[in-house]
């Protein structure tokens, strides 16, 4: 069963583009990803959804119901988490948690305090004295309090340390066992790899691509800069899967997509000084490849 | 009713301070009374030297001037205006500062609807003006009763006080208007003195010119002290009025709150 459905939503700021006839449907028990560079329409997909703004044609379902008419009541089965967090002043974390709680009626201080042991948080404290990252946890905690089915999740992981990072990852894993379905929206290619199955990618407001997660992963991009005891021939590197080389002396750079194994064995047959492997920002990923594919429609 | 509490400690602070502010401004005022009963045919006299504009402007009338509820209508004009710019800091800022502060994104993804939300916060908001306004005309009837000995007529007294809980009503409503209509607000406080103090300036000059039509446009006019002192009533038309306006004012921002876009 779907637990979400979007149907050619489209949404204009006056004669700005916000979205264009997005679609696609989130299944039960999956965790979906969303991604897509910087302004390319993530969060007014998922302000849509929220209906914190309405679209300018199109609808969306959620649990089967239209997310617009039945917004209040779909709320209760929702947790949202946005990519910034900002909080009443003067509120201690669990005054704010327990104000949170007080609009789902259910007894959610079992799970409250069960959240902030994970996470390592102090309740007490107000959130005014609060770390970016510690807001961010009193966000993640708000977001899992009522036990949602549904988390909806804006660029989440701004702000949290590569530590804490993975636990919010175990986190959203754990609810995702329990049967919770996860909207997990980022510009961060790697990020969306290790948790989601399947993946929508927007780019200027239209969905370009809907994959499944194995066949990104499958063709791995990889940023390598190497550089070289000695200078190297251009066409030493031009096999399949490079892109944008670029051979200045004795340094290399290049986008490679494809089986890594391939281009390791080349740069094994090379004396190098220094290497690094990066994986490549969105950005360069779309301006690379996506570009074509969206763009040539071939 | 968690909102509703929400907003009420949010508002308790500010409420305290505008209420004692108020009550200040009263009895500093009023305490001057005495001193200006017992000069009385000095201060007459004095007063009649001044150009009739200028003293139709004080809002002041000869006759009425040096009874306690004359002198009381003249002080109120000021405590109506203090009154008016607490009552559109309120409205302007009840629904506003959710997206000034970014909370907006907290309290609308909770699942309760618009209408809820609104309805729960003006009701916050109109119980802080109903408290300063009790507060308000008990501490103003006591330092009357402290500074003079002769009976005064409560029932004028009343209409006369609970009027600024009407004018400030008005400036609510018009705040939250302005608020649900205006993109965003960054400074409540700016807005509200030029909109307070703009009425006030269109009072004082229409006092000066006299037409009669723009009254209907101040709120300040629309319970007028020398009307209630004569006739111990309001005046109806402008009673049906201010419904009006506070009813229409208020559905309108209703309505397009509701359909209101909140970006982050």
């Amino acid at each position: 069963m779907s637990i979400l459905e979007i149907k050619h939503l489209t949404k204009y700021y006056g004669k700005a583009r916000g979205i264009i006839d997005v679609s696609f449907s989130v299944e039960e028990g999956e965790i979906f990803g969303f991604i897509g560079p910087n302004g390319a329409g993530k969060s007014t997909t998922i302000r849509t959804l929220l209906s914190l703004i309405y679209p300018t044609s199109g609808s969306a379902t959620i649990f089967g119901k239209d997310s617009i008419r039945y917004s209040a009541e779909i709320k209760k089965e929702i947790g949202y988490l946005p990519s910034e967090v900002f909080y009443y002043d003067n509120m201690r974390a669990i005054d704010l948690l327990k104000y949170s709680a007080s609009f789902y009626k259910k007894d959610c201080s079992q799970r409250i305090k069960e959240l902030a042991e994970i996470l390592d948080l102090d309740l007490r404290r107000k959130i005014d004295d609060m770390s970016g990252g510690n807001r961010k946890k009193v966000g993640i905690i708000q977001g899992l309090l009522h036990y949602p089915k549904l988390i909806i999740l804006d660029e989440p992981t701004g702000g949290l340390d590569p530590l804490m990072q993975q636990k919010f990852f175990d986190l959203l894993r754990a609810e995702n066992q329990k049967g919770c379905t996860i909207l997990f929206s980022s510009h961060i290619l790697g990020e969306v790899q290790k948790l989601c199955k399947r993946v929508a990618i927007i780019k200027d407001g239209k969905i370009i691509k809907l994959e499944n997660i194995a066949d990104l992963t499958e063709n791995t991009y990889k940023r390598i800069k190497i550089e070289a005891l000695y200078p190297v021939m251009e066409s030493f590197f031009q096999i399949p899967g490079v892109n944008q080389l670029t051979i200045d002396g004795c340094s290399i750079s290049f986008i490679f997509k494809g089986n890594i194994n391939t281009v390791l064995k080349k740069i094994a047959d090379t004396e190098v000084r220094n290497i690094v492997i990066e994986d490549p920002t969105l950005e360069e990923i779309f301006m690379h490849f996506y570009d074509k594919e969206a763009g040539g429609g071939k | 009713m968690n909102i509703f509490y929400h907003e009420c400690k949010a508002l308790g602070k500010s409420t305290f301070f505008w209420t004692i502010s108020l009550v200040l401004v009263a009895i500093v005022f009023l305490s001057l009374f005495p001193a200006f009963s017992k000069d009385a045919e000095a201060t007459k006299r004095l007063l009649e030297g001044f150009p009739k504009e200028i003293l139709k402007a004080m809002g002041l009338s000869l006759e009425i001037f040096f009874s306690i509820l004359g002198y009381y209508s003249f002080v109120f004009v000021y405590i109506v205006l203090c009154g008016s710019i607490q009552a559109m800091n309120f409205g302007l800022s009840v629904l506003s500062k959710e997206v000034r502060d970014k909370t907006a994104d907290f309290l609308l993804t909770k699942p309760i609807k618009r209408y809820q939300i609104m309805t729960a916060k003006l009701s916050a908001v109109v119980a802080s003006l109903l408290l300063t306004n009790i507060f308000y005309v008990l501490f103003a009837y006591i330092t009357i009763s402290l500074l003079t000995k002769t009976a005064m007529n409560n029932h004028v007294f009343l209409l006369i006080s609970f009027s600024l809980l009407f004018v400030q009503l008005l400036f609510f409503s018009l705040g939250v208007l302005v608020s649900v209509v205006v993109p965003k607000i960054k400074s409540v406080l700016t807005y509200s003195l030029a909109i307070v103090f703009g009425f006030f300036i269109l009072d004082l000059f229409n006092e000066i010119i006299g037409e009669n039509l723009v009254r209907y446009l101040i709120p300040f006019k629309y319970f007028d002290s020398l009307y209630i002192m004569n006739h111990c009533s309001y005046e109806m038309p402008f009673v049906i009025l201010a419904i009006t306006v506070f009813v229409a004012f208020i559905s309108v921002s209703y309505v397009i709150y509701g359909k209101k876009d909140f970006l982050c």
